[in-house]
C-alpha cells in the first residue's frame, strides 16, 4: 500500500502549468478591476463588474496555483459544503439584518429619518445611502 | 486477518499524502471562517441606511489596497515557483523564492500598518465613534478630560488616580512659589488648573442641554494653551458618521484576521527557511503554498468588497 502512495504522491509532476501566464492573467485582472472602478458606470454595473472580475482571479489561483485542477473528486467533497454552508449564511441573515421587512428600531435609523424628513416608521423604498458622514446640522436640536 | 502476503484488491484513500489532505479540510474550514465576517459586512451594508461610504469619512485608501493586492499575488507566485522548484529538487532556486514571499509578506504587513495607523490617527475605531450629536458633544468632552489627565501625570507624576493627584497640586504650587515666584511649575500648575475650570464648565453646559455641537468646538478652540498646548494633542476632524462603529468593527475584523493569517503564513515559511531545504521539505512547501493562496484568496475577494464596492454604491444612491 505504501508503494501505491509514494508512486501517487506526486502525480502533478506530469502536468506542466505556465505559471507566469497565470500570473500575468491575475494581474490583468487587478488592472481591469481598477478600471472598471474609475469608468463612469452605473454603481450596481460596476459592482458586479468588479466582483465579477474577483471571482475569475479566484478561479486562477485555485486552479492553477492551488492545482486543483489536476486533483481528483476529493476536491467536492472537501469545497461544496463549505461553500453551500458559506452562502447559506448570508441568505439566513439577509432578512432580518439586510433587507428589514419589518420597522427597524435603532437610533441610526431614527436619525437618518430624522435627517432626511421622512417620517420614521414608514417603509424605505430601497435601502439608501448618504455617502458621507456630516457635521451636525445646525438646525437639530442639541442634545438628545 | 493475515496482511504477511496479501495485496488488497482496492486501493485505500485519497492519492495524497495525509498533510495535504489535511491541509484543503483546514481550509474548507477557513472559507467558512472568512465568509462568516465578510458575509456579515455584506448583509450589515445593505441593511444600513446612511452607511459611510466616502473615502474621506472612512479613510480607507485605495491606492494602498490596490499594491497590496499587487503584493499578495505576486507573493502567490513566487511560492508556486518555489514549490515547482522543490519538485525539481533545485532548492537553491526554491529557498531563493521562499526568502522572496517571506519579504513580500513583510511588505504587505508594512502597507496595512501604515493603514491602520491613518485609521488611528482620526480615531476610526469600533467604540469611539460619534453616531450623532450628542455622542459628538460628549466624546469631545471625554477626550479633552484625558488629555487634561495626562497633562496632569506630568506634573505629578505617579500612580495616584487624577483626583489625588488635584490634592497634591496645592502643596507642589506652594513649594514653587517660595523657590520662584516666577518659576514654570507655578505657571503650569495655575494653567492646568483654568483649564480644569473650563472643562467643568463643559460639562456642566453639555449636561443641562445647553450647547451645540459649534459652540463645544469653538470653546475647544478658545483654550488657553500659552503654557499648556491642549488642542495639540486632541483629534482635529471628529465626524458624525451614523453606522460609523459597525463600519469599523467590520473593517477590523477582516483585515485583522486577514493579517494575523498572514503573520501564520510567515510562520509556516520561516521553518524551512531556517533548516536546511532538502526533500523532507517538499510537503511542507506544498501545504505553506496551498495556506498562502487562501489568503491571498481571501484578499482578493476582501479588495473589492472594503475598497471597491461602497465607493460606487455610494455614489450609485
Amino acid at each position: 500500500m505504501s508503494d501505491a502512495h509514494a508512486e501517487a504522491t506526486h502525480p502533478h509532476d506530469a502536468h506542466h502549468v505556465n505559471y507566469f501566464a497565470i500570473f500575468v492573467a491575475l494581474l490583468v485582472c487587478t488592472a481591469l478591476s481598477v478600471v472598471f472602478d474609475l469608468v463612469p458606470l452605473n454603481g450596481y454595473i460596476v459592482t458586479f463588474l468588479v466582483l465579477a472580475v474577483a471571482t475569475a482571479k479566484a478561479m486562477f489561483v485555485m486552479t492553477y496555483f492551488m492545482h486543483l485542477k489536476f486533483e481528483g473528486g476529493w476536491k467536492f467533497v472537501i469545497l461544496l459544503p463549505t461553500a453551500i454552508l458559506a452562502v447559506g449564511l448570508m441568505i439566513a441573515l439577509t432578512p432580518d439584518i439586510g433587507l428589514h421587512y419589518y420597522t427597524y428600531d435603532v437610533p441610526q435609523v431614527r436619525e437618518y429619518d430624522k435627517a432626511h424628513g421622512i417620517e420614521f416608521g414608514a417603509p424605505h423604498a430601497e435601502a439608501e445611502h448618504a455617502h458621507d458622514g456630516h457635521s451636525a446640522a445646525p438646525a437639530d436640536k442639541p442634545g438628545h | 486477518m493475515s496482511h504477511a502476503n496479501h495485496t488488497p484488491a482496492m486501493k485505500m484513500g485519497i492519492p495524497i499524502p495525509n498533510s495535504k489532505l489535511g491541509m484543503w479540510l483546514f481550509l474548507g474550514t477557513e472559507i467558512m471562517f472568512f465568509t462568516a465576517f465578510i458575509g456579515t459586512y455584506i448583509v450589515c451594508f445593505f441593511g444600513s441606511p446612511g452607511w459611510p461610504t466616502s473615502t474621506e469619512v472612512t479613510h480607507i485608501n485605495i491606492a494602498l489596497g490596490g499594491i497590496n493586492t499587487f503584493v499578495l499575488i505576486l507573493s502567490s507566485y513566487f511560492v508556486v515557483v518555489a514549490h515547482e522548484a522543490m519538485g525539481l529538487r533545485d532548492f537553491v532556486k526554491a529557498r531563493k523564492f521562499l526568502t522572496y514571499t517571506f519579504a513580500l509578506a513583510c511588505v504587505f504587513l508594512g502597507i496595512k500598518g501604515v493603514e491602520y495607523k491613518g485609521k488611528f490617527d482620526h480615531n476610526i475605531l469600533p467604540g469611539r465613534i460619534a453616531e450623532n450629536q450628542f455622542q459628538l458633544m460628549n466624546n469631545r468632552a471625554r477626550e479633552f478630560e484625558t488629555v487634561l489627565n495626562k497633562e496632569l501625570d506630568k506634573i505629578v507624576p505617579g500612580r495616584q488616580l487624577p483626583y489625588e493627584k488635584e490634592k497634591e497640586l496645592e502643596k507642589r504650587r506652594e513649594e514653587a512659589l517660595k523657590a520662584d515666584p516666577k518659576s514654570v511649575t507655578v505657571q503650569t500648575i495655575d494653567a492646568w488648573r483654568e483649564l480644569r475650570v473650563q472643562l467643568e464648565t463643559l460639562r456642566t453646559d453639555l449636561s443641562a442641554n445647553k450647547l451645540t455641537p459649534e459652540q463645544v468646538e469653538e470653546r475647544i478652540h478658545h483654550l488657553p494653551n500659552n503654557v499648556i498646548d491642549i488642542q495639540a494633542q486632541m483629534y482635529h476632524d471628529q465626524k458624525i458618521i451614523p453606522y460609523g462603529n459597525l463600519f469599523a468593527s467590520c473593517y477590523f475584523l477582516m483585515t485583522g484576521f486577514h493579517a494575523i493569517h498572514v503573520i501564520v503564513g510567515m510562520i509556516l515559511f520561516a521553518r524551512p527557511l531556517t533548516s536546511t531545504l532538502d526533500e523532507r521539505w517538499t510537503d511542507w512547501v506544498e501545504n505553506s503554498g496551498l495556506y498562502w493562496h487562501f489568503v491571498d484568496l481571501v484578499w482578493i475577494f476582501l479588495f473589492p468588497l472594503l475598497y471597491i464596492v461602497p465607493g460606487s454604491l455610494g455614489h450609485a444612491m
